[in-house]
């Protein structure tokens, strides 16, 4: 029986991918291939939808928001999570799995009631202004909702757990012995952390990166209820296109270009890092 | 009056209420191959660890060369260390490895290239530099360690139980190894270890560890020949200890009488004690010999044979004294009573006179 377990056995050949296939084939490709042949059928046959896309500077601006709030929500997202990880893999088992549970609670709240809060405390009464203004670091309330800003901080509380959970796994496996061994043979605390930790690190750092910027790339509620009307992203833009304005062809197209851009990340991803992403 | 090149001054590390070192004083001399000897949490490695600048020592000094080091952090301290993991960069080349020491140094780049040719050739593996440390063998991996400990020609190597991860075989390889390498590049050493057998192969001289003091510092022989502790005879070599009392004591001797009246006189006798209090007689299983007679009073007691274990090159014979405690004998291949010794058989232990202790017991 356990031969049934073996690697040989296991994942040999199409029969057993099959299922799968089935149901990316159902869920997946079908719709994908849906959304594609109305992008370039509606509404008359061409191009045109792209090139309205491609040639306004207002959907332009849009995508370079998408791009913009994505990378830099990814950049802070591994700012912060690279020391916290470093903090739960060496801090007592009790005390981390006590924090791990508060993270995985905080991802298991439903995301517009975490979202509705942000708007609450980023308000310009909210506890955010109100603290800056009590240790006198404004004197007037900052703009933190109906902007970037706000749905930057808001997307960056809302994905860090994405980006912790990989980067703890890789950093975990990091003998913190290697540290010491880096002092003993003459290097400083910064060449430690350049020469050895974020090498080892940086398998954890690319899965968590892509998973960070992709999910944000196509995210929709935070940047609808903290974003404003103003500073659309792309998920907004095809939600307004498909539902307010039953202009399936515009959307499909904004949904197509949004996948060819992530498939293409992802490929030069899996380039670089080769088969250390999984 | 020079002083010495490496001296441990009166170390002492407490851990809440734990001590974990207590008044450690040793002096190294340059180019020594000196090892810490104990069991585990003696305060051997703690002591290795403030030498390495990862803990700080609560009292006490440590200097090199006549200069304090204790304010100098981890990387200024040019010291080598080989951990008991081999702890290699995984993500480096074992030629990255080597180099790590002299690339944080920013030494130039033909340098570094010679360096490395010679720290890999000096542990043998000339070649190597490409090769990743994950497909290496255990024993190559801490060769690969050593030579990334010594590139940069540090004052003092310390190795903490660096074979412990290897194999029989592979040990005493590597030991030969290492006795090699201190000959050939004279570097001074400081080796934790819990293996006596590994300790007498390797050291100059040995510090026995235990609880969080040194118990005594000598060369091998001199620990085996005479012990200054119950705990260095216990540890090294494998002895049976006799329980007496105390009868009379008089310049470095002591006469001791056991359960059943016997009394042996004139033996020596380490530490202090008073007549009357509790002592133990020292016996080694290869430094006493069965006879049919017994030989000079003060170093021979009557037995009886309780069992004969033939090990090969040598028999293991248990002795059971008039008063009930039990002692080893060991006896090469081909002694004359070799053979003949049976179990019940009523004979005499003997043994040269300077080949027994007594400790007095605290």
């Amino acid at each position: 029986m356990l031969s049934f377990f073996s690697p040989a056995r296991r994942g040999s050949g199409l029969g057993t991918a099959l299922p799968a296939l089935l149901l990316l084939l159902a869920f997946f490709v079908i719709p994908v291939a849906a959304l594609l042949s109305r992008s370039i059928t509606e509404p008359e046959l061409g191009l045109h939808n792209y090139r309205t896309l491609l040639g306004s500077a207002t959907y332009l601006q849009i995508f370079l928001n998408t791009f913009m709030v994505s990378a830099v929500v990814t950049l802070i997202t591994v700012l912060i999570a690279f020391p916290v990880s470093w903090a739960l893999a060496i801090m007592p088992p009790r005390l981390s799995s006590v924090i791990f549970a508060i993270i995985l609670l905080s991802m298991w709240t439903n995301l517009l009631a975490r979202t509705y809060a942000w708007m609450v405390l980023l308000q310009q009464t909210g506890l955010v202004n109100r603290i800056l203004m009590g240790i006198g670091l404004t004197d007037r309330p900052l703009q933190l909702t109906n902007n970037l800003v706000g749905v930057t901080i808001g997307m960056v509380y809302i994905m860090l757990p994405f980006m912790i959970l990989p980067l703890y796994g890789v950093i975990r496996k990091i003998d913190p012995a290697v540290l010491q061994a880096a002092a003993l043979c003459g290097a400083t605390r910064g060449q430690a952390l350049r020469r050895v930790l974020l090498p080892l690190a940086a398998p954890g750092i690319a899965s968590g990166a892509l998973m960070v910027f992709v999910m944000s790339l196509g995210y929709f509620v935070t940047p609808a209820l903290l974003g404003g009307t103003s500073n659309m992203m792309v998920a907004e833009l095809i939600v307004q296109q498909v539902q307010s304005l039953v202009n399936w062809g515009m959307g499909g197209a904004a949904a197509f270009v949004l996948l060819v851009i992530t498939l293409a990340i992802y490929a030069v991803q899996l380039r670089v890092f080769g088969t250390e992403v999984r | 009056m020079s002083s010495p090149y490496l001296h441990i001054n009166g170390i002492r590390k407490t851990f809440g209420e734990v001590v974990a070192t207590d008044h450690v004083e040793l002096e190294i001399a340059e180019g020594e191959f000196m090892t810490f000897l104990g069991p585990s949490g003696s305060g051997k490695s703690t002591t290795l660890y403030i030498l390495a600048g990862f803990q700080d020592p609560t009292a006490g000094d440590i200097r090199l060369r006549g200069r304090s080091i204790l304010q100098t952090p981890s990387h200024k301290r040019n010291i080598g260390m080989v951990f008991q993991r081999y702890t290699l960069f995984p993500h480096l080349s074992v030629g990255e490895n080597v180099a790590f020491p002299l690339r944080v140094r920013r030494a130039p780049q033909a340098e570094i290239a010679a360096k490395v040719r010679r720290a890999l050739s000096l542990v043998r593996l000339d070649g190597f530099e490409d090769r990743m440390p994950a497909h290496m063998s255990g024993g190559q991996q801490q060769r690969v360690a050593l030579a990334r400990a010594l590139v940069y020609d540090p004052p003092v190597l310390l190795m903490d139980e660096p074979l412990s991860a290897l194999d029989k075989k592979l040990r005493e390889e590597i030991q030969h190894e290492i006795r090699r390498i201190h000959q050939q590049t004279g570097v001074t050493i400081l080796y934790v270890t819990h293996d006596q057998e590994e300790a007498l192969r390797l050291s100059d001289r040995i510090a026995v560890f235990n609880t969080g003091k040194i118990e005594q510092v000598g060369t091998g022989p001199e620990l085996y020949a005479s012990p200054a502790t119950h705990f260095v005879a216990d540890f090294i070599g494998n002895s049976a200890f006799l329980a007496g009392d105390l009868v009379a004591i008089g310049a470095g001797r002591a006469s001791l009488r056991f359960a059943d009246g016997t009394v042996l006189a004139d033996i020596p006798m380490h530490g202090t004690g008073l007549a009357g209090g509790k002592a133990e007689l020292m016996l080694r299983p290869e430094r006493i010999e069965l006879t049919a007679q017994p030989g000079l009073s003060g170093a021979s007691l009557p037995v009886t044979v309780e069992d004969v274990t033939f090990l090969g090159n040598s028999s293991t014979v248990s002795a059971r004294t008039g008063w009930g405690e039990v002692l080893s004998v060991r006896m090469n291949f081909g002694h004359p009573m070799m053979g003949q010794v049976r179990q019940g058989d009523a004979l005499h232990v003997r043994w040269q006179p300077q080949h027994a202790h007594v400790f007095a017991k605290a």
